[in-house]
This record gives C-alpha cells, structure tokens and sequence, in this order.
C-alpha cells in the first residue's frame, strides 16, 4: 500500500458467491464461539461453589467489620471506630462504572505549521484541529470488552478509527478481536497518532500505509507464550483489505472476491528485561495482500485497476532505560524500523479479461525505508527527541529516496496535555527540500487512561 | 493388542493418580501491586503461596511501566491484589487485559481489590475535576501506612486465601493470628514515639502520608506539591516556606522517588530538615518488612521532631 495517489481501490460492490459466504459465517461462528465455552472453562483449579463461597465470605467479613466500627468494638479492630468520624466509607471505586456507563474519553490534537515557506498541511492550514478523537470502552459482558474511537477531523469529517470486540476469556493465552482495529505491524503503527513523541508517524509509515497509520477491518488473534524464558506473543489478522481503497479505481473483479485477496499480517513480538530499569523488544511483522493498481485506459473504461499483490516485511527494536527510583525524572527510548515492500511485477503489460492489452502503471518494484528515533527526558515535564527517516518513494519509477531528519522538543504541564514544538528538515524524493516548523498542543478529558508501553 | 491397550490404561490411570494430588496441592499464585501488599500476603500465606510484586518499594507506584514481562506473572495467578483507588490505573488495566486470566479480571474469583476493607480517607465530597490536580476520586490510595489498615489488608487476605484454598484455611488463620500479635506488640513498643509525633507540624511532598498521619497525630501544614501530582512551583514554595515559619514545622516528609534538591531548598530557607522515609516495604534496602516498615519510619520520624 502506497500513499496517494495509487492507493488499493475496489468500488465495485462486493458480491461474495455461496461458498464463500457459509466459509465466512462459519469462521465468525467458530471465533465467536469459542470465547463462551471459554469463559467455563476458566478458574479450573477452583469450583464455581469455592468462588461464590470466597465472594460471600469477603462480603461477610466485611460486614462484621463495618458492624463493630458501628457497636463501638473495642478490640483492635474496633479501634477505628473511634476515629471513624473523619473517615470516609470503605474502598472501591464509584462512577461511571457503578451505574453501567462506559468510559468516555476525548482527545484533542492541534497542530501548527510555521514552516518559512508556507504550511506543509493538508489543505494548507497554519493552525488546525488535526482530529478530535472521542472513544468509549467497556466490558461487553463477561466474556467481550468493546472499545470504539470515533474521529472527527475538518478534513475527513467524521470516521470509525478503531471500533472491536475483544475476548476476555479464551483459554490457553489466546485472545481475539473483531472489528476495526491498527494493524499490528511494526511498533508505531499501533500506537495512536496523538500519542505519538513525533509530531507525524515516521516517514516509512507514511509513505507505505498513509498519514494516519494503517487500519484494518477483520479478524485478530494472538497469543502470548514464554518457552524460552521472556515475552513472547504472536499476533496474525485477516482484513478486508490493506488500507483504505482508492475511489476511481475498479478492477475487473473485487480484490477481496476471493479469500487471496485479503490482507493476512502476522507479527511476532520479543520482549526481554535486560535489567530493571532497561529492557529491549526486537519484533518481526509481515503483512501481505493485493491492491487495485492504475492501468493505461481510457477516462471512460470502467475497469481501470489491476489488482496485484503486495508483501512487507518489517522488524523494529525499541530500548527502553528508566531507573525505578528516579523514574520520574529520567529515561531513555532508542527506536528504530526498517520495511521493505516487495511489489509483485505483473510486467510492463497486462491482458484484461476481454483480451484487450494495456499497459500497467502500478509500481513494479520493491522499496525500503526505515526510521531511527531517541527520546531522553530532561526533567519530570520536558523530553527531547530526534529522529531520522530515509525511504524509497514508491511514486517514484527508480525508488528515490526521501530523507529528513528532526528534533522535538515535549512538554507535559501533566499527565494530561502535551506540548510539543519540531523542526524537520525534509529532503523529499523529488524537489526541493523544505524546513517545517510545528507545534502541537493535545490533550485528554476523562477517566485516566494507562500510559502507553 | 489388548495387553497394549491395558498398559496404556494403567500407565494412564497412574499419572492421573499423580498428576490430581500435585495439582490440589499447588501453592497458590499471589501477584500483588506493591511489595507491602505482597509482605502481608506473604504473612498470612507462609510458605502456602508464592507470593510476587510488581512495583518496587523505593518506586512511585503511580508510574509503574506496563512491561510484558509483568504480564508473564499475572497470566497464571491465582490472585491479584493491588491497592485500589486508582493508584494502578496508569498501568494495572494494559497488564490484566494482556494477561488473558478471567481469574485476575473483575469479578473473577482472583481479583482483590483490597481497598474494599479499607476506611478510605480525603473521598472527595463535590465535584472532581483536573484542575484539583491527579486527584483519585475514590479517594486516597496510600492506606497500608496505618497499622490498623495493615490487619484489615491481612484479614482481606486471610478471608480471601482460605476460600481458594480451603485446605489451608487454618494454616492462613494461625499466620494471621501471629502477624496481629507480632503488630500489637511492635505497636505497644514504639507508643512513646507516637506520642512524641503527635501535634508535630512537618510539610509533606505528596498526600501520600496522610494515613500515617492519622495514626500517628502528625501535623501535615502543607504540602511540597501544589496539588496532587503537580510539581513545585516557585510561588507555591515561596507560600510554602511562609506557612513552615509561622507554623514552626521542622521536618520535611518525601519518598525516596521525589527530586531531593526541592526539598532542600525549602529546607535551607526554614531551618528544617529533610526526612526522606520509604513508603512501601524495600523502600530502603534494610526495610524487608511491614512491621519493620512502621517501625522505621515512626522511629525516624519521631526523632527529627523532638
């Protein structure tokens, strides 16, 4: 998947023959499924009459607890039923989740483009609500947890980010999701945008999935083991497709009509402690299916794609140093990812279903890129990065190479808002290079979300 | 063909037979928050459990790192208990759910929240927001610094164990029984100290010993941050130091995770002195239990404000 302008397209409807069909409905079955019977199997090492008996048990202790502080006990116990009157009632967390509501979060991320020769954003702005990210999450019932990210942006108006069910209660370290989710390829690409420590994704990422990362629509499964003594999870998915489709582009056939045509990725994780306070993932991902590329027809032809097959390969580390004790002032994270892209080369010509011969403009070459990125924070609030960023544009026939390279400087007034300035100097694959200047302010509403690992 | 097939069965049977007792027996797997959870978790198991921690006691439990080999020891445990209140939400959701153990989730039968047993303190009464700071609208988490909190966290576990693990319920009640015993008398030896401590002004950095403070009579007038989780501005000192010299407050109270050099610059200008206490058990490397914990800190305590 390319960024525009040849990004996949499909705009034919969808017509799934039978067969195809019952496979699809028996595998959403099957997923679903097996996360009930899951859910009883669970706890086998204690009776369901042992956990509603410990559950009974807790409830009762605490009750007499609360009785004696009333009785005026004098025991050791009771001692703090003299005091009681400063005190306020026994722990648990009230709110939204004593009266069934789901979380509810918003995250604002405003960019400003000070660049010297005018602004480097889509549709020119200097200053911008980049996206307006509003999510809720909930456990579903006892055996689905339910997240949904809706994104609301003056360019894309509102979309479906992320929106899945994820299983709570399948056996043996598995765990499966439904829905819309970010692909699990490489380290950045799952991390949202605005919690980014750049400004934008890396440029690979850009340049190979898109702006805003690469999503996707199906099915995810992963499991977590440890045979060799550290972290490991594998984690494969079956999309729709890969990215989003190109409006214009119609092959002959859908790309997804037959079950090649979808996107498969897998990615093995590698997670290790070296000490306490550094540790170190090293991680393979691989993603794979087919795009509608351009061919050389007329404006009015309605077949104008070719839908050939895309491969990526990736591996990434990522080195994280944080002291325990001083963690609150100091760290370190050295980055880094590195993708190739294999395009397969359907030749300079095709021959359509009708016979006719044209010419193929989809890229027919492999690329690469990869980006190195390290963060030390200087104090408690304020962190410094830089990063570097080289790869091979796919728009380009001979795969010229787009470098830049940046710094930025983070500031946290709290957990809660970020501000961040960057300069980049950007050397696109062709034309001029440019110097960006950005700015950024985000900031999250709501119930405290874990921070980001 | 069918002496094969008995062979199989007996050879079968037998590893049953091995394999069910084995399993009954299995210590139970405790995975706490923080090490003073994972000490008095320890107390009531004696050796009936494997006890585990996840934060470090000269660490800020606030800021604990999701690492995924946190989630290793969570995917088996039998029980996960962590302090509540909010104290963990920076870390704790990303480990259970990678975890995948409908045990540890809510409401399985391993998921402890042990602030359950707790008279919670500073519940705020009106609105929240985050202009008062990372407040914890359930209140405030810092609870085991009070002896009487320590047995009603012992009893929790006490309860708890003994329903997973019938077999050892008498084992849990008799450790139990010695623990409140080993406290009662550590708390009958350091009362002078307590009546030393009491009525003492002393600054505190983070609301943290606001339960110590209630058991031992501790005057808190002010605190190094503004607000809860803000750090120290410089007008906030400046009142600070004004409120320490009009109030005649000596001590200085922080974690071992703060940045000391504040401290001392309120310090220089006030004439007090800095007392850097650990809050959880292994806050410093001689701390290696709760009783201990207690002990030191009101012994040190009591000594800076004579």
């Amino acid at each position: 998947m390319n960024a525009a302008p040849d990004w996949p397209g499909r705009a034919n409807e969808t017509t799934y023959p039978k067969t195809q069909m019952r496979i699809s409905i028996c595998t959403a079955v099957l997923v679903l499924g097996a996360a009930i019977p899951a859910a009883a199997q669970q706890d086998t090492t204690r009776t369901q009459a042992q956990r509603d008996s410990a559950a009974a048990a807790d409830s009762a202790a605490i009750v007499r607890e609360l009785q004696g502080m009333q009785g005026g006990d004098t025991t050791a116990t009771g001692r703090a039923a003299a005091d009681a009157g400063n005190a306020g009632n026994t722990g648990g967390a009230p709110g939204p989740g004593q009266r069934l509501l789901p979380d509810i979060s918003v995250v604002g991320d405003f960019v400003g483009d000070l660049s010297p020769e005018g602004s480097t954003q889509e549709g020119g702005r200097r200053f911008g609500v980049r996206e307006v990210e509003i999510a809720a999450q909930a456990a579903v019932d006892p055996y689905f947890r339910g997240d949904v990210f809706l994104g609301f942006s003056d360019e894309e108006g509102v979309s479906i980010e992320q929106a899945y069910l994820t299983t709570t209660s399948l056996p043996y370290g598995l765990e499966a999701r439904l829905g819309r989710f970010l692909m699990p390829f490489g380290k950045l690409n799952t991390t949202h945008r605005h919690d980014l420590h750049t400004t934008e994704y890396p440029w690979v990422i850009q340049t190979f999935f898109g702006a805003e990362g690469l999503k996707g629509t199906g099915l995810y499964a992963s499991r977590v083991f440890s045979p060799l003594g550290f972290y490991q999870e594998l984690q494969v998915t079956a999309v729709d497709g890969l990215g989003e489709p190109v409006e214009g582009l119609n092959t002959a056939e859908p790309v997804n009509k037959r079950l090649g045509g979808l996107g498969y990725s897998a990615r093995l994780r590698n997670y290790v402690d070296l000490t306490q306070a550094a540790n170190l993932e090293l991680s393979f991902s691989a993603l794979t299916g087919k795009l509608a590329r351009p061919i050389d027809v007329a404006e009015t032809d309605e077949v104008n794609a070719y839908a050939t097959r895309q491969t990526t390969l990736g591996a990434d580390f990522t080195f994280r140093w944080r002291p325990l004790q001083q963690g609150l002032y100091r760290s370190v994270i050295l980055q880094g990812e590195v993708m190739h892209q294999i395009n397969a080369d359907p030749g300079a010509t095709i021959r359509l279903p009708d016979g006719t011969t044209v010419a193929f403009e989809g890229p027919r070459r492999d690329y690469t890129g990869a980006y190195a990125f390290g963060r030390y924070q200087l104090s408690q609030r304020t962190f410094l990065g830089a990063r570097v960023d080289w790869v091979q544009d796919p728009t380009t026939a001979d795969a010229d190479a787009l470098t830049a390279g940046s710094g930025y400087l983070e500031f946290y007034p709290s957990e809660f808002s970020k501000l961040s300035a960057a300069f980049e100097r950007l050397n696109p694959a062709i034309g001029d290079g440019v110097n960006r200047i950005l700015l950024q302010a985000t900031f999250a509403l709501g119930p405290h979300k874990p921070h980001p690992f | 063909m069918r002496g094969t097939m008995i062979r199989t069965a007996a050879l079968a049977a037998g590893l049953l037979a091995l394999a069910g007792p084995a399993a009954a027996q299995r210590p139970l797997k405790v995975v706490t928050s923080t090490t003073d959870l994972a000490d008095l978790a320890s107390e009531v198991c004696g050796n009936r459990c494997q006890v585990v921690h996840i934060s470090e006691g000269y660490q800020d439990p606030h800021f604990v790192e999701a690492k995924p080999s946190f989630i290793l020891q969570l995917r088996n445990a039998d029980v996960f208990a962590y302090v509540g209140l909010d104290l963990e939400i920076g870390w704790m959701p990303l480990l259970v759910q990678g975890a995948r153990n409908p045990r540890i989730n809510t409401g399985g039968s391993g998921n402890l929240d042990v602030s359950q047993a707790i008279r919670v303190l500073d519940r705020p009464t009106g609105n929240v927001d985050r202009s008062q700071g990372d407040v914890h609208p359930a209140g405030n988490p810092h609870y085991w610094l009070d002896p009487e909190n320590g047995r009603r966290i012992a009893r929790l576990f006490r309860d708890r164990l003994s329903q997973l693990s019938p077999a050892d319920a008498q084992t849990f009640a008799r450790n139990y029984t010695a623990f409140e015993a080993r406290l009662n008398a550590a708390e009958r030896a350091w009362a002078p100290q307590i009546a030393a401590i009491r009525g003492k002004p002393v600054v505190a950095w983070h609301t943290s010993w606001r339960y110590f403070a209630e058991y031992t009579g501790m005057n808190i007038v002010g605190f190094m941050e503004p607000k809860p989780g803000v750090p120290p501005s410089p007008s906030h000192l400046a009142g600070l130091i004004a409120t320490m010299r009009r109030t005649g407050a000596k001590v200085i109270v922080m974690e071992p995770y703060y940045d000391r050099r504040t401290a001392d610059f309120v310090a220089q200008r006030t004439g007090a002195r800095v007392l850097v206490l650990p809050p959880s058990v292994g806050g410093v490397r001689t701390i290696t239990d709760y009783i201990q914990l207690m002990q030191n800190d009101v012994g040190q305590l009591a000594a800076a404000v004579r």
